[in-house]
């Protein structure tokens, strides 16, 4: 029976792991061609070339890790500002429905429906466009992420602060963030991987001059150099589950 | 007299919860107010601490109108029935978090929670976290961070209504000794008889929004509505002989 579980569990751990393995061989790899089974080459040569030639990845790395810093802290931010107003608010129900409608469409519907506002306001094509209309993906996702925050509870220790004659600013600052810590770096985390992976919105809005790593991708894959498309996947990879092995080791941990 | 309230009303769309209510209190004394569930009894007591604005009537501390007083004006401190101790603090910050507050010196903080956690009985706990404390102790912690601010009136919402038995009979008389050692003028609420009779200085029975406070415990023992009478009827059948 152990033996079983043992095999099982191996083969669900390499099924988990080769597409990851296997890109990393790939962007190590080249003259590959069928029915070779093996790489003619393997080695340094494409990452050289990428990083030292002017293919724009280590620009689109910064883009992308800059856009989404920027997602996830405005959409965890004012996210977590507005959810108490909504979670106290006697139109909370109503309120809520409005934050799903993001979530309804698809992000490029979204993005096209509102497409036109962002070549009025001079937005499209700027990296400050893709923000806002990632943004508008994340800020309502955040929203909804911490409604379980605001509870009786959480309202019970603020109004315990205000008769321990503290202000409302020293109950946020002193009780309610530190109380909300572990569910603010887990949104955090949350609204920067929408942003990272995002791809449709981005390149509607951004229409090609705003290139992340996901746009990358795709225009490797169009141009059919997998080796370049799998240096930009293992760009686009790696970093979340880096992200994701911090977030379960420092935060998650501790939430359950 | 130090608290003095009178005619206070409080509807919550339709209904009356609070109902012209008036009572008055002297100083450094305890009223104990025995009220079932949804008789009104916290919607009273947010009012006084200004949780909530009340729709009519007045409220007075020492003389002064609370009336457009936020909480913190008011150094009214409200105890909730469960401790409510702040997680990412310790014993000592959970105890010195109201000093803190107020931006009192660091080394007058150290020496006031020092001697709270004395008197509290909590020698040794005071670097604990609170979920490495029992419901006993939590309960004391929470006591001592509303003392420790020297408020001008304390609240008490049902405070030992989730102790055990013997647990209960520890914090009613330690509570007994910090309001008399500290002056402490407080509202009791409880929904326990015995707790109301043993709490109160004075004792009042609270139903649908309207209070009614007994001049002296011998009335409250003997007014049918509250509930003693058959109390006692009832322990006493238990030892009357089975013919």
């Amino acid at each position: 029976m152990n033996k079983l579980r043992y095999i099982v569990l191996s083969g669900l751990g390499l099924g988990i792991l080769f597409p990851f393995a296997f890109l990393a061989m790939l962007s190590f790899s080249g003259e590959w061609f069928f029915p070779e089974v093996l790489p003619g080459y393997f080695g340094l040569k494409n990452w050289k070339e990428v990083l030292t030639s002017e293919s724009g990845m280590g620009i689109s790395f910064a883009s992308s890790l800059g856009i989404s810093l920027l997602v996830a802290t405005l959409g965890t931010g004012t996210g977590f500002i507005w959810s108490k107003s909504i979670a106290y608010h006697s139109q909370k129900e109503t309120w809520l429905v409005l934050a799903y409608f993001p979530y309804m469409l698809s992000p490029v519907v979204l993005a096209a429906c509102l497409n036109f506002f962002f070549l009025k306001s001079g937005l499209s094509g700027t990296w400050q466009g893709v923000v806002l209309g990632q943004y508008l993906v994340a800020f309502p996702y955040s929203v909804i992420f911490f409604q379980a925050f605001w509870n009786h509870r959480t309202r019970q220790f603020e109004q315990l602060v205000l008769t321990l004659g503290g202000s409302s600013r020293q109950a946020f600052v002193q009780v309610i963030l530190p109380l909300a810590k572990g569910m603010i770096l887990v949104c955090f985390f949350q609204t920067f991987l929408i942003s990272w992976f995002e791809y449709g919105l981005t390149a509607l809005v951004g229409v090609g001059k705003v290139q992340t790593l996901t746009v990358k991708v795709f225009l490797y894959i169009k141009e059919a150099n997998f080796y370049y498309g799998a240096i930009a996947c293992c760009l686009l990879v790696w970093p979340p589950v880096l992200l994701l092995y911090l977030n379960k080791r420092f935060v998650y941990n501790r939430l359950v | 007299m130090f608290l003095e309230i009178k005619q206070l009303s409080k509807s919550f769309q339709n209904d009356l919860i609070v109902d012209r209510l008036s009572l008055s209190l002297d100083q450094h004394r305890t009223l104990s107010i025995l009220g079932k569930s949804g008789c009104g009894k916290t919607t009273l007591l947010k009012l006084i601490a200004g949780l909530e604005t009340a729709d009519q009537g007045s409220i007075r501390v020492n003389g002064e109108d609370m009336s457009g007083k936020t909480p913190a004006e008011r150094k009214i401190v409200y105890l909730y029935q469960e401790d409510l101790l702040f997680p990412h603090l310790s014993v000592r910050g959970n105890i010195g978090f109201g000093l803190k507050l107020q931006k009192i010196p660091a080394s007058d903080i150290k020496e006031q929670v020092d001697l709270m956690i004395q008197r509290l009985e909590l020698q040794g706990q005071g670097d604990k976290m609170p979920h490495q404390l029992s419901g006993g102790q939590r309960q004391r912690v929470s006591f001592g961070r509303a003392i420790i601010t020297n408020p001008r009136l304390l609240l008490l919402d049902e405070p030992f209504g989730s102790l055990d038995v013997g647990t209960r009979q520890r914090m009613q008389e330690l509570f007994k000794e910090l309001t008399a050692l500290y002056g402490i003028t407080s509202l009791f609420v409880t929904h326990d008889l015995k707790e109301a009779i043993l709490m109160g200085d004075d004792i009042g029975l609270m139903k649908k929004g309207s209070l009614q406070v007994y001049p002296d415990k011998q009335d409250f023992l003997l007014d049918p509505g509250t509930g003693v009478r058959s109390e006692i009827e009832f322990w006493e059948s238990l030892l009357k002989p089975n013919y």
